[in-house]
């Protein structure tokens, strides 16, 4: 299983370097054969995991002196969200070998660019490294890499809004990672190497000081209050890589870096679990707030991003305060919003590809024109607002039934809850409202002179729907 | 084959309907989902007989999902008389969509699913997979509500339904959230043995009531069924007057009064007010509606007011330990369940096939169809008068259960219901008076007098098989009304089973009593027969007279005071209610104190978007740019270090080397 | 008594009042032209008028459907049941398995359905507008009817019809205040289902011509009339069986039969003369203005409700 993992963090590496040198013609296949690759080991993985009955197992692999640099851990953590964004990587590049190209009404592409799929490829060979890291360090360096690509990727159109996307994005996330990085510090301190299993003999203040660090970097790269603010612009980038960086992968990374020190400190002191609840609150009824005067629809998707990545956060704080299933459903949640929120995102893409807008009040009667992406509309509506059978009502349930669980204990929980619970109503009456105007009706004129949808992205979006409807299952099943 | 197997080969055959119409053509799919509709209905129907045959309730487990627990299906009595409920109206509905529904494959879809989640919402034991069925209901009903999606105002009453519906879905979520941490467990079994503190009781009672009742549709939360009854398919309306509002009442009875033991007194009070409240207000409501649908779906509400009535007097019963009003009420409220199932499924079936024909739902334009589609018009008739609560039929025999029992608690020592009972019962009587003129407008508008539209002078009669259910319906109708001696003993058998209560005498041979035949005794068989039998009379007394010999002409126009008689002259349907809305006008003010507070929310809502779009760069403007602008001044400020003066260069070095000597050798001292 | 016994006596005293009912609105119609000082038509004017109409030929609108012709039947025949189980001549129900009041009170809508919804198929505007008047009339009064009879039923403790009447006879009955203003609530209700002015709003003569009989004619309209005839005396026999049944049979015997006979005409003709007081009394008044009055009639039945809880 280690090689494989391996395979899945430094193949899309070496494929990303070669795509600097191949004859232009071959990127596109090449990209896509090397991601399905990578994914397939991901994927692997997390049958050999189940097959092996889900043991956790750690392996250390580079060493400096003495001093741990990088190994990988295998639990359901990692393994579950590594098969996830592996997917979920494949099936971008493919998307993006159709959404880039000069049939896409809303931004042409005259020929293929290098870099896009150099950084796309460095960036999910990226991310596996950040999943399967178990050494602070290693989190610490792929956290970084992650940064550089996603401002390489922000930034890819290259005109006035787009780099100042980018470089907001990029400052943002820096000055969060510096928790990171004092972190990474201290830590070096105390146990004298970076190896996270470590964590669990720190004192309560030690880890109070660490997760601090970790809570910060984290608020930054996954775009929680007050460093919220780099993810609305960084919509400028091109619609699949809204898709995956900024709402499968990249903004996940913060709450993954939480949940791995969760498990690996075992005890969490109880403050952090506060603060850390509260704050995701406050963020959720923020972002929830932020909904009403959107017109584009991928900035309405963003702040839905927002408050489902708070909604991680705040499952994970209620789990330090008591509460295993809060801890499930929020890993759970992981999983689901990747696939939840990329399809919505690549619907909007297909929408923008076909009509040339992605502006709500000029997109009218989608439903009957474009039946396909109408379908595929309909399910991503109906699971980012956490309907059933769809994969996000599982998780969603888990976390509010582990928040109630928490309140056990604590009384004062119960408020939050009911704000959580009341909050994911509103976004759903919000986004359905939304949703009900843009698919049902006769077409706008926008919708009436549709272009026809590339084969590549309509494989993609029926691909994430069926995702959408089995995962929820799935995990649940997976995880208890 | 026993129950169980029954039953779940009914959910299969269910769910093959469902996916086999996903792939045949819109026409086919019609046909295949109505057979396979068929053909579940019958078997979960076996399933019921062989059920109520069997002694232990049977139970089947599928799976388990940890930490959510067993996916177990069960037949208790309750859940068997609700399975019978979905059966025998469903095949009805099956049996009308086989050439009357829309011909859309979505329709045909969700309609197979809909039902097979009803069957699952009504018998499975564990919170967690009751909620997702109940949403998954939900869902399934949407989709049928939007079926003509390209038209506007589908997506606002889509839209409209699945929020209310949501919002309810959230309290009944909250209130499973509340059972599961103080129980630790989500089974149903777990949380009846779990001990609960009385005051989360409470709040869980209060939760569910809304929650449950946002779905059932009483007043105050009926606000939405007017609009999603009429926008659905005739059959799917159907189904969701007849069977969903009832698993909504299911909700309610287990979770308020199984899972929660006991009661509280102001629980059973809370909901035999909301209950009167529904009866007049959907009854004066319905009224004033010239929608035949929409006028469907208040007298819907209404009939729930008359079930929750039932419902909330059960509870007091069991508040108050009082074994007869408890059986009396639970089983006023399971009888009139049944019977609002079969009459109004027959009402909006029969509407269904009038709205079809005549293309329109507006009863102002229809007129004269008794002659052109008799079966339509004799079985809309039976629903009618069941409906109205006319003896000897059905719907009457459940409001004077519903009477007794109010009778029974006024006559109680506790002041509250000496008070209540009876003005509820006043307020059950002014009811049933706005539903014999809604009936009769309903009626008189469809079908009698002259037709008012093109299409209403060509009209004919379904298909076959539409009428075979309609004819269906109205027998079963019929059935338990006439039947009602032999048919009331064994719903008092669920009901006490279900509140763990005596079982009381509700019937002796031919007639039905309540509880005790010193306080009445009603025959609705022996009515009949009279009825039909003392027709012999008025014949007799006209032959005594010889009259039959007088001839008859029916070739003649109405009187019309001397001018030529034209079919406007007739009064139609929206001319019916006008002295009423006159003399009953303060009953409208409600409608109207809810227009203020709405126009002032909407205000404020544009208000609070416009101030959110405001702060929405806030941070933008108060520390992004201002950090940036530091950034690149600071940026600039440094770069006058790098003149590009070569000179400036050399500066540089010397400086830094004679620092460096002095720091060196001047520390050193040599 | 035995039921059988009853059952024949039910029949025999349906009979009787089917007889009886035309003579009594004839009194009614007596005692308004003595009033309006003219002489009027005579006693038994409506006999000869029902035989007139029998023998005449049926006309019937073109667009009336088959609940038209069959309303005149069905009406009868459902006040012929009415009279059936109502106690007139005795005190105990004839047929006490259809002797509740509750199934009393709603029998009485299947007859006003039928007229409304037959006053619809005939196409006639005035018969439409009759038959809605008639409904709200309805309406207006079944409220005061139920408050009243469950006052009753709560302090007899049944709702059977006989077993009040003979507790209120026998004199085993509290009389009280709630009784008393019951009588009048009942009484009052009465009178407005029994269409009197100013409630004749189903057949106001001199607006509507008679409202929903005006499309029936020959044996049908016959028919008709002798139904709303029977309907009028029903309702006066519920009144009396409900609250002044002395002079009726409690025990089975020859003496208390012939007595019955005798009395039961008799409190007929005695309520027949105070409504026609009263009814004489008033003038048409507009449409609109009639449901006030009944408002007066529901404080009462409330009234005679708050004292039944006070228990005085």
């Amino acid at each position: 299983m280690t090689s494989m993992i391996l395979v899945s963090i430094l193949l899309p590496f070496a494929g990303g370097l070669l795509t600097l040198i191949l004859p232009r013609g071959w990127i596109k296949a090449f990209s896509a054969v090397v991601s399905l690759l990578a994914g397939a080991a991901g994927i692997y993985v997390l049958a050999a995991f189940t097959a092996a009955g889900k043991v956790d197992s750690n392996a250390d692999l580079l060493y400096i002196g003495q001093w741990l640099i990088y190994g990988v851990t295998l639990d359901k953590l990692s393994v579950l969200i590594g098969a996830a964004l592996g997917l979920v990587g494949f099936l971008i590049v493919v998307y993006s070998t159709g959404y880039l190209t000069d049939k896409n009404r809303e931004h042409p592409e005259k020929e293929v660019e290098r870099r896009f799929y150099f950084f796309l490829l460095l960036f999910i060979g990226s991310m596996a490294g950040l999943v399967f890291a178990s050494t602070m360090l290693g989190l610490l360096v792929f956290f970084e890499l992650t940064g550089v690509c996603s401002w390489g990727l922000i930034g890819y159109y290259d005109n006035e809004k787009a780099r100042k996307a980018a470089l907001k994005a990029i400052i943002t996330t820096q000055v969060a990672s510096l928790g990171l990085y004092a972190a990474t510090a201290y830590f070096f301190a105390l146990t004298g190497g970076t190896r996270l299993s470590d964590m669990a003999a720190l004192t309560d203040g030690a880890k109070t000081a660490i997760f601090a660090g970790v809570l910060i970097a984290g608020y930054g790269k996954s775009a929680q209050l007050p460093f919220h603010f780099w993810l609305p612009d960084a919509m400028a980038a091109p619609t699949p890589i809204s898709a995956y960086l900024h709402a499968a992968s990249m903004v996940k990374v913060g709450v993954y870096i939480f949940a791995r020190c969760i498990v690996s400190a075992g005890s969490v002191p109880r403050i952090i679990g506060i603060v850390g609840a509260s704050l995701a609150i406050v963020t959720m009824v923020y972002g929830f707030a932020m909904y009403f005067p959107q017109r584009d629809m991928k900035k309405l998707l963003a702040y839905s991003t927002i408050t489902q990545l708070s909604y991680i956060f705040f499952g994970l704080s209620v789990s330090i305060l008591g509460s295993q299933l809060a801890f499930n459903g929020a890993v759970m949640h992981i999983f689901n919003h990747a696939f939840a929120k990329s399809l919505f995102f690549l619907v909007a893409g297909a929408l923008a590809y076909t009509t040339g807008t992605r502006m709500l009040p000029n997109l009218r009667g989608v439903m009957k024109k474009l039946p396909l992406i109408g379908v595929c509309f309909t399910v991503a509506a109906l699971v980012v607002t956490g309907v059933p059978p769809l994969n996000a009502f599982f998780s969603k349930f888990s976390i509010f039934a582990g928040g109630f669980q928490a309140a056990q204990m604590n009384p004062w929980l119960y408020a939050l809850v009911v704000v959580a619970i009341l909050e994911s109503v509103g976004s759903f009456a919000w986004i359905f409202w939304v949703f009900s105007n843009a698919a049902a009706g006769q077409p706008s004129e926008e919708v009436a002179a549709a272009a026809p949808l590339h084969p590549a992205m309509a494989f993609v979006l029926v691909t994430l729907a069926a995702l959408t409807l089995v995962s929820g299952v799935f995990a649940a099943v997976w995880m208890g | 084959m026993t129950s169980i197997q029954f039953f779940v080969l009914a959910l299969t055959l269910y769910l093959v309907g469902a996916l086999a119409s996903l792939f045949a053509s819109p026409r086919t799919s019609r046909g295949v989902a109505a057979f396979f509709g068929l053909i579940g209905s019958l078997s979960a129907l076996l399933a019921v007989v062989f059920a109520l045959t069997e002694g232990t309730p049977p139970s089947l487990t599928l799976f388990a999902i940890q930490p959510f627990g067993e996916f177990t299906f069960q037949m208790d009595w309750l859940s068997t008389l609700m399975v019978a409920l979905i059966a025998l109206v469903g095949a009805a509905t099956s049996l009308y969509s086989f050439s009357d529904a829309p011909a859309n494959v979505s329709v045909s879809f969700f309609t197979d699913l809909f039902m097979a989640s009803m069957l699952v919402v009504v018998t499975v034991t564990n919170a967690f997979y009751f909620l997702v069925f109940w949403e998954v209901m939900t869902l399934a009903s949407y989709f049928l509500v939007v079926w003509e999606f390209d038209k506007k105002e589908s997506a606002r009453t889509g839209f409209i339904y699945f929020l209310v519906a949501h919002i309810g879905a959230a309290l009944i979520m909250v209130t499973f959230f509340l059972f599961f941490g103080k129980a630790g467990t989500f089974d149903f079994a777990g949380i009846r043995a779990a001990s609960i503190p009385s005051a989360v009781k409470d709040i869980v009672f209060v939760l569910a009531f809304l929650g449950f009742g946002a779905k059932a549709g009483m007043v105050p939360l009926h606000f939405w069924t007017p609009d999603t009854y009429a926008a659905a398919p005739s059959h799917v309306s159907a189904l969701m007057a007849s069977v969903m509002k009832k698993t909504a009442v299911y909700g309610i009875l287990r979770v308020c009064v199984d899972l929660l033991g006991g009661s509280a007194l102001w629980w059973g009070f809370t909901v035999l007010t909301f209950g009167a409240l529904s009866t007049v207000f959907g009854a004066f409501y319905a009224l004033s509606e010239k929608d035949i649908k929409r006028l469907l779906a208040l007298s819907s509400v209404e009939n729930v007011g008359i079930i929750l009535m039932g419902v909330g007097l059960g509870m007091i019963g069991l508040a108050l330990s009082f074994p007869t009003l408890a059986a009396l009420g639970f089983l006023a409220a399971l009888y009139h369940m049944l019977n609002h199932a079969f009459f109004k499924g027959l009402l909006f079936l029969g509407a269904g096939s009038v709205i079809d024909k005549t293309g329109t739902r507006d009863l102002n334009l229809m007129g004269g169809l008794s002659r052109r589609m008799p079966w339509t018009a004799l079985t809309f008739l039976v629903g009618a008068l069941a409906v109205t609560a006319i003896p000897p039929l059905n719907g009457f025999v459940s409001e004077w259960f519903t009477y007794q029992a109010l009778l029974n608690a006024a006559g109680s020592d506790l002041f509250a219901l000496r008070v209540f009972a009876p003005l509820f019962a006043v307020s059950l009587a002014l009811a049933g008076a706005f539903a014999v003129m809604v009936y009769v407008k309903a009626y008189g508008g469809a079908f009698a007098g002259p037709a008012r539209s093109e299409k209403a002078r060509f009209a004919k009669d379904p298909s076959a098989a539409s009428v075979v259910s309609l004819v269906y319906l109205a027998l079963g109708t019929i059935v338990l009304g006439l039947g009602a001696p032999w048919i009331a003993p064994r719903i008092a058998a669920v009901a006490a089973g279900f509140a763990k209560q005596p079982l009381i005498a509700v019937s002796a041979g031919w007639t039905m009593l309540p509880g005790s035949p010193l306080v009445s005794v009603v025959s609705t068989p022996l009515v009949a027969i009279l009825l039909i039998g003392l027709l012999i009379v008025p014949v007799v007394v006209v032959a005594a007279y010889g009259g039959w010999r007088a001839s008859r002409r029916s070739n003649v126009e109405p009187w019309s005071n001397g001018y030529g008689y034209a079919a406007v002259m007739s009064v139609r349907a929206s001319s019916f209610d006008q002295p009423v809305k006159v003399s009953f006008r303060p009953l409208y003010w409600v409608r109207t104190l809810v227009e203020r507070p709405y126009r002032a929310a909407a205000n404020f809502y544009n208000a609070a978007v416009e101030s959110v779009r405001r702060a929405e760069p806030v941070v933008e403007n108060a520390v992004t740019r201002p950090t940036l602008k530091l950034v690149e001044t600071a940026g600039q400020w440094i770069q006058t270090l790098q003149m590009g003066d070569i000179r400036l260069y050399c500066l540089y070095i010397i400086i830094t080397l004679a620092i460096l000597l002095v720091v060196l050798f001047g520390g050193s001292g040599s | 008594m035995n039921p059988f016994t009853l059952f024949i006596i039910g029949i025999l005293q349906a009979i009787l009042l089917l007889l009886l009912a035309p003579l009594y609105s004839g009194f009614a119609r007596v005692m308004r032209a003595k009033m309006h000082s003219r002489t009027g038509p005579p006693l038994m004017q409506n006999y000869r008028d029902i035989r007139k109409l029998m023998t005449r030929q049926e006309v019937v609108s073109e667009q009336a459907g088959w609940i038209f012709r069959v309303t005149p039947y069905v009406n009868l025949a459902c006040m012929f049941l009415a009279a059936m189980v109502i106690p007139a001549l005795t005190t105990a129900s004839p047929l006490e398995a259809a002797g509740d009041l509750i199934l009393i009170v709603y029998l009485f809508a299947l007859p006003r359905f039928f007229l409304a919804v037959a006053g619809l198929e005939s196409g006639s505007s005035l018969a439409g507008i009759g038959a809605r008047r008639e409904l709200l009339v309805s309406a207006l009064a079944e409220p005061i009817l139920l408050l009243v009879i469950f006052v009753m039923a709560l302090l007899t403790k049944t709702t059977n019809l006989g077993r009040i009447s003979t507790e209120v006879a026998t004199g085993a009955f509290p009389f009280s205040l709630a009784f008393v203003l019951g009588l009048a609530a009942f009484a009052f209700a009465a009178y407005i289902e029994m269409g009197k002015l100013p409630f004749d709003l189903g057949e106001a003569e001199q607006e509507l011509q008679e409202g929903p009989l005006a499309e029936y004619s020959g044996r049908s309209l016959a028919i008709l009339k002798w139904s709303v005839y029977l309907k009028q005396l029903v309702l006066v026999a519920l009144f009396m069986a409900l609250f002044i049944p002395f002079g009726a049979m409690t025990e089975l015997s020859i003496v208390g039969f012939i007595l019955a006979l005798i009395v039961f005409p008799l409190k007929a003709a005695l309520w027949y003369f105070i409504a026609a007081i009263f009814e004489n009394a008033m003038a048409r008044t507009r449409f609109m203005n009639a449901p006030a009055v009944v408002w007066m009639a529901l404080g009462m039945a409330l009234l005679s409700f708050v004292f039944y809880l006070a228990n005085v």
